[in-house]
Formats: C-alpha cells, sequence, structure tokens
C-alpha cells in the first residue's frame, strides 16, 4: 500500500501537468477534443491523492513503522483518535492533507460550475491545477510522506503530548479549510483577469466560497486560541506568534475583500481594489505558509525543514509577480463606473474599513517580518512583541469596532443630517450612558485601562445600532404581520439571510473585542510554591492547595494530580486539578491546567512543579471575560451559516442573472 | 470645492499616515535586539541594562536552584564559543532541562549576569533534529529522575485513581 501511495502520487503530478498542458492548448487553439480530455483531469487528480491519503492513513491505524513519517508521529500506544489526526501532526502529512483538500475544493468547484459557467471553468482549473502542481511537486521530490526507513523499528516515538489534545483534531484541519478555501476565489480571478471577463461574474461565483473560507479560517484562529488557552498553560490564547500572524492576516485582507465587494455589487466600484485585494489574500496565505515552513522567522511552532522555505519563497515570487502583472494589464478594463459621493456615506465607511483592516494587517506583517529587516538593514536582528502589536493594533482597531456600528447603518451616497440623527442619537445616548456607569467601576490609570474603557463604550454603541436595526426591522414587518416579536425578529432575518447575518456575525465579534479588552487589562496572577494546607489569596479568591494525587499510570502516561480548592467570599465554589503528564517515549513532562470558566471571570490553574514533600508551585490566573471571546465566536460561526444558507429568494435573482452570464463568460478575445 | 476624489485622497492618506506613525513609534518603543550568546559577546557595543532577547543552549550540569526559594533559578546558555550566566525568577517551563535551546529574554546587568524576566523553550515541533540528535529511545519512559523519589510511601497512602 506505502508503494502505491508513491506511486499514485507521481500519477497525480503527472495528470496535472497533462491537464495544465491540455487545457491551455484547448483554450488557445480551440480544440474541443483536447478540452474534453483536459477536463477529466481534476477529477482524476483528486482521485490520486484521495488514494494517497488513504495510503497514509492506512499505514498509521496499522502501526507501520516502515514510514519515517508514522514512526516520527504515532506509535504503538496512541489512541485511534490520535493515530488520525497524526496525519497531520508533522510538515509532510500535512502537506498532503493540504493537497487533499486543494484537490477536493477543486472537484467540488468542477462539479459545481462545469456546465454552468463553461467558458470561465478551463481557465479556473488551470489555475488551481498549477497549485495543485506546486504540493505535489513538493509530495514527489522534497517531502514524500512514504519515505522508507530500511530497518523498520519496533515502535514508534509516538506523538507530541502537546499535541495529543481534542484540539489536534479540530483545529488543523479546520484552519486548512479556511487556508485552502481562498485558492478558489483565487482561481476565479486569476480566470476573469486572464479571460478579459471583468464584470463582477467572478465575484458573485465565489463569494459563497469567500465566505466558507473565511468561516473556516475565523474558527480555526479562534480554535487555535482555545487550544493555546487550555494547553499550552500560559494563561493566554494569543501571543502574536509569527505563526499566529500568519493565520491572522489572511483573515484580515479576506475581511476587507467581503466588505467591499458589496461596493461592487451595489455600485460598479472599486474594481481594481477588489480585484487586488482577493488576490492579496491569497499571497498571505502563501506567505504564512512560507512563514511557518521555513524556520526563517523565530517562532514557538515552526516545522524543522528550512529547504521548504526557498520553495515556497520561489513560489510566493511567482504568484506576486503574476498578479501584479496581470492588474496592471487589465487595468482599462477595470475603470469603475461611479465614484465616491460622501465622506458620510456607506461607501465611504466600507472604504475607511478596509483601510483599517489592512492596517492591523501591515502592523503585523511589519512586525513579523522586522527581524529579517533590521538584520538585512543594520547588521543587528531586532524583534517585537506583543507590546508592539498591543500598542499599535488597539487604537486601529477601535476605529475598525466603530466603524462596524456606523457602516451598516449610515446612508448609502450621501447621509444628511437629520439622517445621521435617526440613526445614532439611540447609540450615542446609549454609549454616554455606558461611560458614565462604567466610569466609577473600572479602574483608569493605565493605558491599557483607558484603552479597555474606550472599547466598553465602543461595544455598548456598536451594540445599540445593530440592535436598533433588528428592532426596527421586526417592529415594522410586526406591523405587517402581526406575528410575536421574536417570531418576527426570526423571519426578518430568514427573509434577509445575507444583511441580518452579517449583523449577527458583528454582534459576535462585539463581544470577541469586550472579552479581549476585559481579559487583557484586568486580568491578574499570581505563583507560589505552597505546602499542603497553604493558599494564595488573589482578588477576593483565596485558593488552597490541598493535597497531591499520584495517578496509576495508563501504559503510556503517568499523571500527578494537585487538588486545589477555590474559595470565593470565603465560600467554596469550586475544587480544581489542575495536573502534570508523564508520557512515554517523550522526555518532557505536560502539565494540563485546569479552569472554572463562568461569564464573569475564569480561575486558571497550573500545577506548575511538586518536590518530594509534596510541596508545589500553584500558578493562578484570573481572566475576566474570557468565556465572552468563546461565545462570541460560536455567535460569528451561527451568523456566517445564516449568511450562507441557500435562499429561495437569491437562487431566483441568481436565475435571472444566468442569461447575464451567458453573456459575461463568452470570452472577449474570440 | 475640492474635487470630490482629491478629498477621498487626503481622508485616506490621513489614516495611512496615522497608521504609519503608530507603526514607528511602536518599533521605536517595544523592539528588543535579539542576539544568539556569540553575537551578544562579540558586539562590541555594551548592551548593559538595555532591554534585550538572547537565545542559547542550556550548558549541561549548569543548573542551580535557589534553596530558599523554589521559583528562582541560575544556569547558563552557551552557543559556539561563549557563554552567559542567567538568574530567572518564574514558572519553569516543563522543557527547561540541560541541553535545551532557550530564549531568554530580560536585561543585561553591569557584572555580565542576565537577568531574565521570561524563559522561553523553543516548541517540541522540532522533532526532526532531536532525530538526527539520535536523543530519542522509542518505547522508554521519559526521564523522571527529578520525580522518581517522590515519597512512594506517602502516595501509596494517597487516593489512587484508576484512568
Amino acid at each position: 500500500m506505502n508503494d502505491i501511495g508513491e506511486f499514485i502520487l507521481l500519477v497525480a503530478l503527472a495528470t496535472a501537468l497533462y491537464g495544465v498542458v491540455s487545457y491551455v492548448m484547448a483554450i488557445n487553439g480551440n480544440r474541443i477534443d483536447l478540452y474534453l480530455s483536459a477536463d477529466k483531469t481534476p477529477v482524476i487528480v483528486w482521485g490520486c491523492v484521495v488514494i494517497a491519503s488513504i495510503a497514509l492513513w492506512r499505514a498509521f491505524l496499522t502501526d507501520d513503522f516502515s514510514l519515517q513519517y508514522v514512526w516520527a508521529y504515532s506509535n504503538r500506544e496512541l489512541d485511534t483518535f490520535y493515530k488520525v489526526s497524526s496525519f497531520w501532526g508533522g510538515q509532510k502529512g500535512s502537506l498532503l492533507f493540504w493537497t487533499l483538500i486543494l484537490t477536493t475544493y477543486m472537484t467540488v468547484v468542477y462539479f459545481q460550475n462545469r456546465k454552468k459557467n463553461i467558458r470561465v471553468m478551463p481557465y479556473a482549473m488551470t489555475i488551481m491545477l498549477l497549485i495543485v502542481i506546486f504540493f505535489l511537486f513538493l509530495l514527489n521530490f522534497s517531502t514524500n510522506p512514504f519515505e522508507r526507513i530500511p530497518l523498520p523499528p519496533e515502535d514508534g516515538r509516538g506523538l507530541n503530548p502537546l499535541l495529543q489534545n481534542y484540539w489536534m483534531v479540530i483545529h488543523p484541519p479546520t484552519l486548512y479549510l479556511g487556508y485552502v478555501g481562498f485558492t478558489v476565489p483565487f482561481a476565479f480571478a486569476m480566470a476573469a483577469l486572464i479571460s478579459k471577463n471583468l464584470d463582477d461574474g467572478w465575484i458573485r461565483l465565489t463569494r459563497k466560497w469567500t465566505l466558507l473560507a473565511w468561516f473556516f479560517l475565523c474558527m480555526g484562529n479562534l480554535f487555535g486560541a482555545s487550544w493555546a488557552y487550555v494547553e499550552l498553560g500560559w494563561g493566554g490564547y494569543w501571543a502574536w506568534d509569527p505563526v499566529e500572524n500568519a493565520a491572522f492576516m489572511p483573515l484580515l485582507v479576506a475581511t476587507a475583500f467581503l466588505h467591499s465587494i458589496q461596493i461592487q455589487e451595489k455600485k460598479d466600484m472599486m474594481k481594481v481594489w477588489n480585484m487586488s485585494l482577493v488576490l492579496l489574500t491569497f499571497v498571505m496565505t502563501i506567505f504564512g505558509t512560507f512563514i511557518t515552513r521555513s524556520g526563517l522567522i523565530q517562532s514557538v511552532h515552526t516545522f524543522d525543514e528550512a529547504t521548504l522555505g526557498y520553495y515556497f519563497l520561489g513560489f510566493l515570487g511567482v504568484i506576486i509577480s503574476i498578479c501584479v502583472t496581470m492588474i496592471i494589464l487589465r487595468l482599462p478594463l477595470l475603470k469603475s463606473k461611479n465614484e465616491l459621493d460622501s465622506f458620510l456615506s456607506r461607501e465611504s465607511s466600507f472604504l475607511f474599513n478596509n483601510l483599517v483592516l489592512l492596517g492591523i494587517g501591515f502592523a503585523t506583517f511589519w512586525g513579523t517580518i522586522f527581524p529579517i529587516i533590521s538584520e538585512a538593514v543594520r547588521g543587528v536582528k531586532i524583534t517585537v512583541g506583543p507590546p508592539f502589536y498591543n500598542q499599535v493594533n488597539v487604537p486601529i482597531g477601535l476605529v475598525l469596532l466603530a466603524l462596524i456600528g456606523i457602516g451598516p447603518v449610515i446612508a448609502w451616497k450621501r447621509a444628511t443630517w437629520s439622517n445621521l440623527k435617526k440613526n445614532f442619537l439611540m447609540p450615542v445616548a446609549a454609549a454616554l450612558i455606558a461611560a458614565a456607569v462604567l466610569f466609577p467601576i473600572v479602574p483608569l490609570k493605565e493605558r491599557a485601562e483607558i484603552f479597555t474603557y474606550i472599547t466598553f463604550i465602543l461595544c455598548v454603541f456598536v451594540m445599540t445600532c445593530i440592535l436598533k436595526e433588528f428592532f426596527k426591522g421586526a417592529l415594522a414587518r410586526r406591523e405587517q404581520h402581526g406575528g410575536t416579536f421574536i417570531g418576527e425578529v426570526a423571519s426578518l432575518t430568514w427573509h434577509n439571510k445575507r444583511r441580518y447575518g452579517g449583523y449577527i456575525v458583528h454582534i459576535g465579534v462585539v463581544l470577541i473585542f469586550a472579552g479581549i479588552a476585559g481579559s487583557q487589562a484586568y486580568g491578574v496572577h499570581d505563583q507560589r510554591h505552597l505546602k499542603i494546607g497553604e493558599s494564595i489569596k488573589l482578588r477576593n479568591y483565596t485558593i488552597t492547595y490541598e493535597k497531591l494525587n499520584a495517578v496509576e499510570a495508563t501504559s503510556v502516561k503517568t499523571r500527578v494530580i494537585a487538588q486545589i480548592g477555590v474559595y470565593r467570599d470565603n465560600q467554596r465554589v469550586w475544587t480544581g486539578r489542575p495536573e502534570k503528564e508523564f508520557y512515554k517515549g517523550q522526555n518532557q513532562p505536560v502539565s494540563e491546567v485546569d479552569v472554572l470558566s463562568t461569564i464573569v471571570e475564569d480561575v486558571y490553574l497550573i500545577l506548575a512543579d511538586f518536590r518530594e514533600d509534596e510541596s508545589a508551585t500553584i500558578k493562578v490566573y484570573i481572566n475576566p471575560m474570557v468565556s465572552w471571546l468563546w461565545t462570541g465566536g460560536w455567535v460569528i460561526a451561527f451568523g456566517t451559516m445564516v449568511c450562507m444558507w441557500p435562499d429561495r429568494l437569491e437562487q431566483r435573482r441568481r436565475l435571472s442573472r444566468m442569461k447575464k452570464q451567458e453573456a459575461l463568460f463568452a470570452p472577449a478575445q474570440e | 470645492m475640492m474635487p470630490k476624489k482629491t478629498k477621498f485622497v487626503i481622508g485616506s492618506a490621513f489614516i495611512v499616515i496615522a497608521i504609519g506613525y503608530l507603526i514607528s513609534m511602536g518599533i521605536s518603543t517595544t523592539s528588543q535586539y535579539f542576539f544568539t550568546v556569540d553575537e551578544l559577546m562579540s558586539q562590541k557595543v555594551s548592551y548593559a541594562g538595555t532591554g534585550l532577547k538572547v537565545k542559547g543552549n542550556v550548558v549541561n550540569g549548569s543548573i542551580v536552584r535557589d534553596s530558599d526559594n523554589f521559583l528562582k533559578i541560575n544556569f547558563s546558555i552557551e552557543d559556539k564559543s561563549s557563554n552567559l550566566d542567567v538568574i530567572y525568577e518564574g514558572i519553569i517551563p516543563d522543557m527547561f532541562k540541560d541541553g535545551q535551546e532557550v530564549v531568554v529574554e530580560g536585561t543585561l546587568a553591569k557584572d555580565g549576569v542576565f537577568h531574565a524576566n521570561t524563559l522561553l523553550t523553543s516548541c517540541p515541533s522540532k522533532y526532526e533534529a532531536e532525530k538526527e540528535a539520535g536523543k530519542s529511545h522509542p518505547g522508554t519512559l521519559p526521564n523522571l529522575d527529578k520525580y522518581k523519589d517522590l515519597n512512594p510511601k506517602s502516595t501509596e497512602s494517597l487516593p489512587k485513581t484508576k484512568i
């Protein structure tokens, strides 16, 4: 089966190459026979990659340690659950996994569009196949997951304990589904550029794909944050690590894109801008992969194979050159019909939202690559850490937050004074009340605390703006239909999925802003070496170290658990059990934290160390409002589902566009 | 009245400049030098008193725990040709051990001792390097020396949970 896996990857590469060549020849020579033959290749390539993946999974599940990759990331005692997820535990497998998702997307796109958008498909498929070829090339000639060990060892080294967590099964696939998903809009945008079909047909075609990719990337980031929070034991969920930034930057650009395409759809403007954003999103995903896999930038979780970095750097260079060239070549065709009217309009708020999102993206990018730049320019390596990102991104983020409230409410084209008063009187009043109420409650000494205060006020402002929209719409519906208020809110949303789904996403974002602000500014922590019976006092909590349990080992792990009584205002509220685990085959212990999570705050306990006399070092964090962050994530998930839900109205609109689209993709050069 | 386009160009330029200003301010107030031990020692300039990040490997046998303060340790980190004494107080990462590659953040005192406020160990995803160094022995239990003499009697008297 390993031979088959290795061989089939070569077959996949050859087929993809054949596909590209014959698509190109078919397009240029108008050869229908070649087209028909080329048009089978995407599915065949997908089939090959599926077989290769099955072969690798089989090797993991049957403990086939003759494969170097399986030996390095699995062992006999590993749970089946983790044997399945070890597939993407390291460099080689994760590249195969990437290719699997990419080709699967390609196949879905193929079946979705091959009848409807026959004119543009050869172009889009060629682009996707070219990207697939790059990954297949790496898999075949640089990081082959089917590489053998001449004398197969008895047992593997096992999966790193930090990766033995259920998030390992959820986080990487989610992130990859997002990351890879942006290939689809990229391919169609490129297809539009090459075939000169530069109406917004490609945006309509790929809007849901973009949304889907955005959704997965967003969830992937949040899941990563959850994983870091429960597994790494430093009490935080985001460290501005280069690899985290790598997944954050495309998310920002894609968010900007999702907003500004609405301007193109409604107003036929910003075509060059939108095209640039979609290309940039894809470029950022490849750049992120380059950072993660080159080891060029010091990070806590880089893969360890520097040569791969050069391939990605080359790939990145080629893509950027092509993108820039294509946009310049097609500039005359990307002229907008309209222009912006007034500063006080929805269009301009979208423009500013874009600038601000890209601003955060650029600040993050600059901070990430600054060590390389400073070394090249000044000869010394200078790094920036979380303080830099907080100092720069917090103020920009606050402008963004304000725009979330203003953007969707302000009138199109040109807002008048009375119109502004009507829309913003109540939110501003609510914000002022919040400011007055919070003023005596929250501390306001440090910079971070002042920013947090402003964040909370803005959150109230934005929330009022959004809820007012729901309220207004539901009231209007109730006058027409006379249902219950809640029912009307639901049917309002149901009948305007894109708009109200978007609002729901915004509510989630507001919750996340509040959660981040609260947990960053008001968190406290303490660490002590305690004997049994001793306590740490922190805020209104007393944390008492009660005993140490040595727990009988399974065949693979030994656990040492501390029992800790947590008292709030002298009332016992919880018994925490943080632990240290020792895995067979791994030469380091793993701390498992224990968290009491409430709507107000988290009590986060770590058993940092212990001694023979059963004294132990305990670290306690009080992290306010962390649960708001996770709740916000679920609200975003729900809102995005609403946005993406198939809509009969939308379908009817699309049907009426179908005829237009037919003309749309008539090749301009024929 | 200005042409509409000019107005927007100015407005956007204002935002871009503001962001640029924030970035340059951020860099100048928060950046840290990042050296390996060798690089730090070979610099002609003195970095005493400045915030630094230094990367090196823990010298074998150099880790000394303070007998009074469990959270305080002294150790040395080395590179190819030089080494640096470090004092650190705080939680010691799980992976901190002899030979481990670490990054310390803190300040260099006049006497050449590094006072670290952060101790980072490189993440374990670097399995490959470990494999090449031949350090891993599949199937053996981790080195539990430090924990092995956790008093067996008292351990047995504790309630045991079977998992």
